[in-house]
């Protein structure tokens, strides 16, 4: 008998053995209950049960492969001759390495924080990074910074791993011959001397956007030098609708800002404004910060082709093929037009695609948004054109929006646009052999340009392509010189942000592989190779006439305010007052844009699939593939890991005979494309959703070969949205490690109350109502036969409140979890298994039907019971209860019988199967949290509130003779969530933020009923329907 | 044909089972000895290193604080050895020619750090932290014992669990004013259990025993 089959046998047993529970079904007698019914996957929803959940791992987790029981048995035995004799033998010596001199501000054992910043798509965000003795090891947001206000982003929390990625890139080299960075500089002394002949005809830059004032200085002084050369911005992601499309409206190239603090209605085009584009950590301050429960509350429409973080969070979700949406965009304006807003008469007459979508759901928007002028905002996505973009203008225009919700400014990134327009020109002149030397220091333009490009082989023409870059990737493979380029947390630099301010980036090591800045590549056209980019930074912002900020004394001192704080003071771009629209100009230019796309519109069917390009919001365009915290990150909504999938709907699926799993063939425009399908909730019907950024075939062993490469499929006439696609299913499966329905909670399909509860805002607001009625028994003590344990004599009673309605399921902080607690990463086939380690899982339900299902998210680490369950059953105490209440897990004394784990409640233990860090390079090493051990194989691991953070602030503040005071002490995974869902504190002090929370009457426990007190309450999401589309469920 | 077994062999039996049972308690109970032995703890055994720096001299003779050179004993988890540079701020102008201090002027001249041997040291699973133990009133004396009287230094107490915790329950005789804390001739007026606990009061200490005190 297998270990699976006695697993199975064990279940069974459980099922027929199952007892009552004290207090057992959360809603009150008499009624059904109030909140909905919730599933995790299209398989739980349809059969109650999710296969396999029976068990609290998948099949297969325990198995040991590779080994047989004889073999095992050896091991053991040799395993135990080594402790006896290791155990009786004297301590080895060891060797204490003092500084020869110790920099003043260092104090070796305590951490020091640096203010930096880190430029993704041009636009830079301020970060605090953490060092200990000179390694850095945590990044957090800067919370003075404007655009970050001390959160992250996934990615941003994950460029630690990035650093002290051993896969990087490490020696500059001219084709496969190593060489030197002075002979480098020598060769391009002698190159660039022949072409100054000519102006440097021949010499084209090929970089990603850039705001770097820095930069732009060097190619002001490049192009004096080489007045014939050119630069090119390109990225295959670029937001350039935006800017385009306020130059259909206002004529001029502009770039909106968008201020949610004074939007009460927010319309989304395709926007994925919560977790995508360099506003994004702001923008979900500012939402999450009016979604209180109260008649102030915002309320989110969103119109998108598939499900995103933001349209998760919508009150009113619309499905829409993303060409169709600029069609919905003029049925919008003509709406507004008919209800008064006659600026909108010129382009609302355009208004097409009726019978695309449920016209009672447009009138009620336009109904909403008029109600609210001035305090709404209509914003659209980065995928969609420019026409859309400037409807969307002309909307916050008439609706008086410009000036309050959104405003308009120059665009800051040296280029205003980095789209395929520009990149297409120089395709041009490198296919007609105009280039002799491209300087390349875009992120790996051969993989991200559009396919029929094909500039990877174009690339092989050019004379000399000298590639600055962090990997070996399919752009090295072209180019004649490769540059290791500086990680950005080794580098010097400065950067804007999308409001303008100036961040001075500074590093935070020495490059470990001798990596080269962008500036140093361009410093050397202009004979400054040798000066270093701290010196050439240094020397650019003193020779400024006039510093920002006007602040008194030498530079000395204000360059070393600006490095302290992390941001250069005012120097904030300035928005464009009284702009004007167009509105017959618009029109005229919107009309065959949009008849095209009406052209399109009432097709559907298998001719009429539409393929839909997108960012993928872990690894973005592939540059984080070789991130191996982001790959194993579970996708927000899809909760996939180490793999990219076709996105299509349910009603698509059945009509072309798809399952999840299935690989399909994608034809689009005689090029094919293998892709697994992925059936997902929420999707537009014809249409398939391609995640760009995997399927990558040069870069480090990690992203190697994981997932499909869309970018195969993506030409440059359609960059986003591309109808004709046709598929046909191979019939062939591919392995998906989907983590959804991991951990549940409801084994053996048992009956429990939704874990994650939601009301619309009249219910929360009415204190009679039947939901808070129900929440009123999920709070509180459930009887025992303990007695219970007093914690209010202590000095701190650790909880945490997690706001629901504030959550949106970015996973930042499952990474800064991953980053802090030197979590391991298991790999795609372990995942499969069930043995991901994540302390945080983010379980994601979905309500409604399958095709237009609402979402809620609920975070959820160990909830530090109070009588937890899981110390009961450790037969070693290994896990045990502090005097503040928390559940400790004392690694040392686990022997790993798994008994906690399968009893607790909440499925929130992480077990090592195997030695996942034993074979980390050591590099990695010098990113682990040293104040964390650093689990080995066998061990049983779980959330400890961070408990490492405790001790830290708890014994700085007793020397100082102080409590620690609510929200100086922050747990990894609350600091650096943007929209602040977590909070934590001690509920022994009554003005504590958290023990507020606990009190709120949207609190309630998780699994409550089972009487384990937990420590983290949650607070149920609010929506805000409008009344005019409350739909009777 | 004579007997395969003789008489002697039921002694030889008896024996060995005796051999076999006597090694199954003593086997796993000598080593559980040894190892609690000053000499597997490593204790009593001074230890050289590669520079004879003598404690005795610098701590009695000169009367530096022992604060002086492990500087971060206040503010930091660790102690702090001395960076090179500190030695030199005395021995640039005293004993500035002496051969006995030539690797150090070599340390700092060629920037090498000077490699000590490491004498005390916990477990990678323990996050020990002197700064609260100073803080506290807890003196170096308690855990290092009198290194102004030793030679070279050596590890002056077990360093086991059961050392700490013994303190951590009851740590009133370990306790001194905050501002002996190095001063190695202090001595409690009286009984050190009952000026501990005014102490105990007077320093503001709350001992911990929760695992996660130390272990996290």
């Amino acid at each position: 008998m297998s270990c699976d089959d006695n697993h199975e046998a064990r279940a069974n047993d459980r099922v027929r053995r199952s007892l009552p529970v004290v207090g057992s079904g959360g809603a009150p007698a008499g009624g059904p209950p109030a909140t909905r019914k919730l599933w995790r996957s299209i398989e739980e929803r349809s059969r109650a049960v999710t296969p396999g959940a029976a068990n609290e791992f998948p099949g297969g987790a325990a198995d040991l492969e590779g080994s047989s029981r004889r073999g095992f048995l050896q091991l053991l035995g040799v395993s135990t001759a080594v402790a006896t004799v290791g155990a009786a033998c004297r301590k080895p010596n060891e060797k204490i390495i003092p500084f020869v001199r110790r920099p003043e501000e260092l104090t070796p054992g305590n951490p020091l924080h640096f203010a930096t910043g880190y430029a993704l798509e041009g636009y830079t965000s301020g970060l605090l990074v953490e060092s200990h003795e000179g390694h850095p090891t945590k990044v957090e947001g800067n919370p003075a910074h404007p655009e970050t206000l001390g959160a992250t982003t996934t990615a941003e929390q994950a460029l630690i791993l990035g650093l002290y990625d051993d896969d990087r890139a490490k020696q500059l080299r001219r084709g496969a011959t190593a060489i030197a960075w002075p002979t480098f500089l020598s060769e391009l002394k002698a190159r660039s001397a022949s072409l100054a002949g000519n102006g440097g005809a021949g010499l084209r830059f090929l970089t990603g956007p850039t705001a770097s004032p820095l930069l732009a200085d060097l190619r002001r002084r490049i192009l004096e030098r080489f007045p014939r050369a050119k630069f090119v911005s390109y990225s295959p992601v670029a937001a350039d609708g935006a800017i385009d499309g306020a130059k259909l409206a206002f004529g001029r190239p502009l770039m909106p800002r968008h201020h949610l603090g004074p939007a009460a209605v927010i319309l989304s085009l395709d926007s994925d404004f919560l977790n995508d584009g360099p506003e994004q950590t702001r923008l979900s301050r500012e939402y999450s910060a009016r979604r209180e429960p109260s008649r102030d509350m915002n309320r989110l429409y969103v119109v998108e082709p598939a499900m995103t973080v933001t349209g998760a969070m919508a009150d009113h979700r619309m499905r829409l093929r993303g060409g169709d949406i600029s069609a919905f965009a003029a049925s919008l304006c003509a709406m507004l037009s008919g209800r008064g807003l006659s600026a909108l008469g010129p382009v609302g007459s355009l208004g097409h695609g009726a019978g695309l979508w449920d016209s009672k759901w447009l009138v009620a928007l336009a109904a909403d948004l008029e109600k609210n002028r001035g305090r709404s905002l209509v914003i659209a996505g980065r995928r969609q054109p420019a026409v859309v973009h400037a409807l969307a203008a002309a909307l916050n225009s008439a609706l008086g929006n410009v000036g309050a919700t959104v405003e308009y400014g120059v665009p800051i990134t040296t280029d205003a646009t980095a789209g395929v327009e520009a990149l297409r020109a120089l395709v041009e002149e490198i296919a007609g052999g105009a280039v002799d030397t491209l300087v390349v220091t875009a992120e790996n333009p051969a993989y991200g340009a559009p396919a029929d490009f094909k500039l990877g082989q174009l690339l092989k023409r050019v004379p000399n392509v000298i590639y600055h870059s962090l990997y070996e990737d399919e752009t090295a493979q072209s180019c004649n010189y490769l540059v290791p380029a500086a990680h950005p947390l080794e580098s010097w630099g400065d950067g804007r942000a999308t409001d303008g301010v100036v961040s001075i980036v500074q590093p935070l090591v020495a490059p470990l592989w001798g990596g080269k800045t962008e500036a140093e590549v361009l410093s050397a056209f202009v004979g400054d190779g040798e000066v270093g980019t701290h010196a050439l930074l240094r020397k650019y912002w003193s020779g400024m006439s006039k510093l920002p900020g006007n602040l008194a004394g030498s530079f000395d001192g204000v360059w070393e305010r600006w490095l302290a704080d992390g941001i250069v003071p005012d120097t904030g771009a300035s928005s464009e007052q009284g702009l004007a629209i167009n509105s017959q100009a618009l029109a005229q230019a919107a009309a065959p844009l949009l008849a095209r796309q009406a052209g399109q519109a009432g097709q559907a069917g298998q001719g009429a699939l539409e393929l839909a390009f997108a960012p993928d919001p872990k690894i973005f365009d592939g540059r984080f593939a070789n991130n191996a915290w982001l790959q194993e990150l579970p996708h927000p909504i899809i909760k996939l890991t180490w793999d990219n999938v076709a996105m299509l709907s349910q009603a698509t699926a059945d009509r072309l005979g798809i399952e999840t799993g299935d690989i399909l063939e994608v034809s689009s425009r005689d090029r094919k494309l293998e892709a697994p399908a992925m059936i997902v909730p929420g999707h537009a019907d014809d249409a398939l959703t391609l995640p760009l950024g995997y399927g990558r075939l040069h870069t480090g062993h990690v992203g190697l070969a994981v997932g499909f490469n869309a970018g195969e499929l993506r030409v440059s006439e359609a960059p986003w949205f591309d109808r004709g696609a046709t598929v046909t299913n191979t019939g062939r499966h591919h392995r998906l490690a989907i983590t959804q329905d991991h951990w549940t909670m409801a084994p053996d399909g048992r009956e429990i109350p939704p874990p994650a509860v939601e009301a619309p805002l009249a219910e929360v607001l009415s204190s009679g109502s039947m939901f808070n009625e129900e929440l009123e028994a999920r709070r509180g003590a459930q009887p025992t036969i303990h007695e219970p344990v007093d914690y209010s004599k202590q000095q701190y009673k650790w909880g945490m409140a997690i706001d629901l309605n504030k959550c949106t399921g970015c996973s930042a902080c499952v990474v800064a979890c991953q980053s802090e607690n030197n979590i391991a990463v298991v790999g795609k086939d372990n995942v499969w298994r069930g043995r991901e380690m994540q302390w945080i899982r983010i379980d994601r339900y979905f309500s409604g039907p399958v095709d237009d299902p609402q979402m809620i998210n609920q975070p959820l680490g160990c909830v530090q019971c109070e009588t937890a369950p899981c110390e009961y059953v450790c037969p070693v105490n290994a896990t045990v209860h502090s005097d503040e209440g928390l559940n400790e897990m004392v690694y040392n004394r686990c022997i790993g019988t798994r008994y906690c784990s399968n009893n607790c409640p909440y499925k929130v233990r992480r077990f090592n199967f195997l030695d996942y860090t034993g074979d980390i390079s050591p590099a990695r090493e010098l990113g682990m949290n040293p104040d964390v051990t650093v689990r080995v194989r066998g061990v049983m691991e779980k959330c400890t509130y961070c408990v490492q953070r405790i001790e830290r602030k708890r014994i700085a503040t007793r020397i100082e003779g102080r409590a620690i005071a609510d929200g100086e002490l922050e747990t990894a995974c609350q600091q650096g969530c943007p929209t602040q869902a977590i909070t934590f504190g001690s509920l022994n002090d009554a003005s504590a933020k958290v023990t507020k929370l606990h009190a709120d009457p949207r609190r309630y426990d998780l699994l409550h009923e089972l009487g384990t007190r937990p420590r983290t309450a949650y607070l149920a999401r609010v929506r805000n329907p409008n009344p005019d589309l409350v739909k009777v469920d | 044909m004579s007997p395969l077994f003789r008489p002697k062999h039921n002694t030889l039996a008896q024996i060995s089972l005796f051999v076999v049972a006597a090694g199954a308690v003593g086997v796993p109970g000598g080593l559980m000895l040894y190892a609690r032995t000053p000499y597997a703890r490593g204790m009593q055994d001074p230890i050289e290193q590669p520079l004879q720096f003598d404690h005795r001299h610098h701590t009695r003779d000169e009367g530096i604080d022992c604060r002086y050179c492990h500087n971060t004993v206040d503010k930091s988890p660790s102690a702090g050895i001395p960076p090179t540079q500190l030695c030199l701020n005395c021995h640039s102008q005293v004993w500035n020619k002496s051969p006995l201090l030539e690797p150090v002027r070599q340390s700092f001249i060629q920037n090498k750090p000077l490699e000590w041997r490491r004498v005390y040291k916990v477990p990678e699973f323990v996050y020990f932290n002197h700064a609260i133990h100073v803080n506290k009133g807890v003196g170096c004396i308690s855990c290092h014992g009198r290194v102004d009287k030793m030679a070279a230094v050596e590890k002056d107490t077990t360093m086991t669990m059961g050392f700490c915790l013994d303190c951590h329950r009851h740590p009133e005789a370990n306790l001194r004013p905050v501002s002996e804390v190095a001063n190695m001739d202090w001595k409690p007026e009286g009984d050190p259990v009952d000026s501990g606990r005014l102490l105990a009061a007077q320093n503001d200490v709350h001992t911990r025993t929760s695992c996660t005190t130390c272990h996290r």
